[in-house]
């Protein structure tokens, strides 16, 4: 009862404040089926679930979770299931936001403008000394990187290599 | 010469039956990069008095042995030094397309926390450099030995210290894996074994004057996917045990998801990369609860070097 007001008056706050700097809930969508949970724990209950390409709404970030809403219900998700924004993921639901040039945020983006660095221009690009150069001379040590980490209090973490999972709902290799 | 002239068959023949599962491979044409050729030469120069004594008359001359060739890079098996003379020799090119942009405290920025998130890999003991080109493309690439650039243009789409620690050590993380340099390692090998198997033990022996292909093309190039994603991977490994906020690149990814593909600054980043809802969707995979333990990571955006 308690952390059930608690996560409401929260959640209404959140939504009191984003309402006065004129900034409704972030749009996203599903990057893939997942359950969303009570509270942001990977053992909390599950209260719901969504589908790969479902349109939701974020509420906001907590850590590694973020608390959305979707038609049918509101919880934490794992921020990874979830692609902020509001143009559809490369191969959920179709949309038209992708061919009218507008992100997600709102921002329209040309789509003429910039011209990058193409294939060609590469091909064509000539060895420069003095940039190379330029380029070592900025070189830092391994004592000076971590004198500097020293400096914004950065502390190391022993952690894992991240392995690759054993199946994938993406990007499983051809 | 004989024992060798087998070696290097049965290495072809494997590599021959290997190449299926490379989606690179089969590219004799554009097989050897300027790039390695240069490489190639700056190692030929400072070493030997004998071979590299005798230039490019020399290769037609000799020779019906299969070590005609002058003292190549070693390209079955390169040293560090090797690795790292082919690195500069790509990075070189693509600051030939684009030079670093100049701001000194800027470029000592991107390397102070680059080397620092570099330190936490398999291979701190490369000479790392990092740098900021001219270019408002949103890419970064990297080359063996040590060498990554990113373009201002990402620079500028973030926000914090962790978002750059993250796209640096997804970039260090193709170095410490060595993913282009096998990349060029298998096309030169196929390549020369192409060369046996066609002219058989021929006088042709030029491999290193036969590129195709130049400039910092190579930087062009799709690795695989399964490099990407693991990529990715040690990007977020490592800057999580530099100490800062894990999610930085994972905040970039978003980013890069939001721009249309129409927009001209991604046309190489998304023909080179998964589209990034794919990488995200991989790294939660991978990810899952690992992270969940994980904290006091930084941001640091306010020591975030701000660019106009």
């Amino acid at each position: 009862m308690n952390t059930l007001n608690k996560l409401k008056i929260v959640s209404s706050l959140a939504l009191l404040f984003s309402a006065s700097i004129a900034i409704a809930a972030e749009a996203g969508s599903a990057l893939k089926t997942d359950n969303i949970r009570y509270e942001p724990y990977a053992d909390a209950k599950v209260t719901g679930s969504f589908n790969r390409g479902d349109r939701l709404e974020i509420i906001k970030k907590q850590g590694a979770w973020l608390q959305v809403k979707t038609k049918k219900s509101t919880g934490w998700v794992r921020l990874l299931s979830v692609k902020r924004g509001a143009s559809a993921t490369s191969s959920g639901s179709n949309i038209t936001t992708l061919a009218s040039g507008r992100t997600g945020t709102g921002q329209v983006v040309s789509t003429t403008g910039i011209r990058g660095l193409t294939e060609q221009e590469l091909k064509a690009a000539k060895f420069n000394e003095p940039e190379v150069q330029a380029l070592e001379g900025y070189t830092q040590t391994a004592a000076q990187g971590q004198q500097f980490a020293k400096a914004g209090s950065l502390k190391t973490a022993a952690f894992a290599t991240i392995k690759a999972p054993k199946t994938n709902s993406a990007g499983a290799a051809k | 010469m004989i024992k060798l002239n087998l070696a290097k068959n049965t290495l072809l023949a494997s590599l021959l039956i290997g190449a299926s599962f490379n989606t690179l491979a089969f590219d004799f044409q554009g097989a050897i990069k300027d790039a390695a050729k240069e490489a190639v030469k700056k190692q030929i120069d400072p070493n030997s008095g004998e071979d590299a004594a005798k230039p490019a008359a020399d290769a037609k001359a000799t020779d019906t042995t299969a070590k005609a060739e002058p003292p190549e890079f070693n390209w079955q098996n390169p040293s560090k030094e090797e690795e790292i003379s082919l690195g500069r020799e790509i990075t070189g090119n693509l600051l030939g397309a684009a030079p670093l942009v100049k701001d000194a405290k800027l470029q000592k920025y991107v390397n102070s926390v680059g080397r620092w998130v570099a330190s936490q890999s398999d291979r701190a003991d490369l000479p790392w450099h990092f740098g900021v080109i001219e270019s408002d493309d949103l890419n970064a690439f990297a080359a063996p030995g040590g060498y990554v650039l990113i373009t201002k243009g990402l620079y500028k789409k973030m926000t914090n210290e962790a978002q750059l620690a993250g796209v640096l050590g997804h970039e260090i993380g193709h170095i410490v894996k060595k993913h282009q340099l096998k990349v060029l390692q298998k096309q030169q090998l196929l390549n020369i074994g192409s060369n046996f198997l066609s002219d058989k033990y021929a006088k042709d022996n030029k491999l290193v004057s036969k590129a195709i292909g130049s400039g910092a093309e190579i930087s062009a190039r799709s690795l695989d996917k399964t490099a990407e994603y693991e990529a990715d991977r040690l990007g977020i490994t490592f800057a999580t045990r530099a100490g800062y906020e894990p999610y930085g690149l994972v905040d970039v990814l978003q980013t890069l998801s939001q721009t249309s593909p129409n927009d001209g600054s991604v046309a190489l980043l998304f023909k080179t990369h998964p589209h990034p809802d794919e990488r995200l969707a991989a790294l939660g995979d991978a990810i899952g609860d690992k992270l969940d333990d994980v904290k006091g990571g930084q941001t640091l955006e306010k020591r975030f070097y701000k660019l106009k």
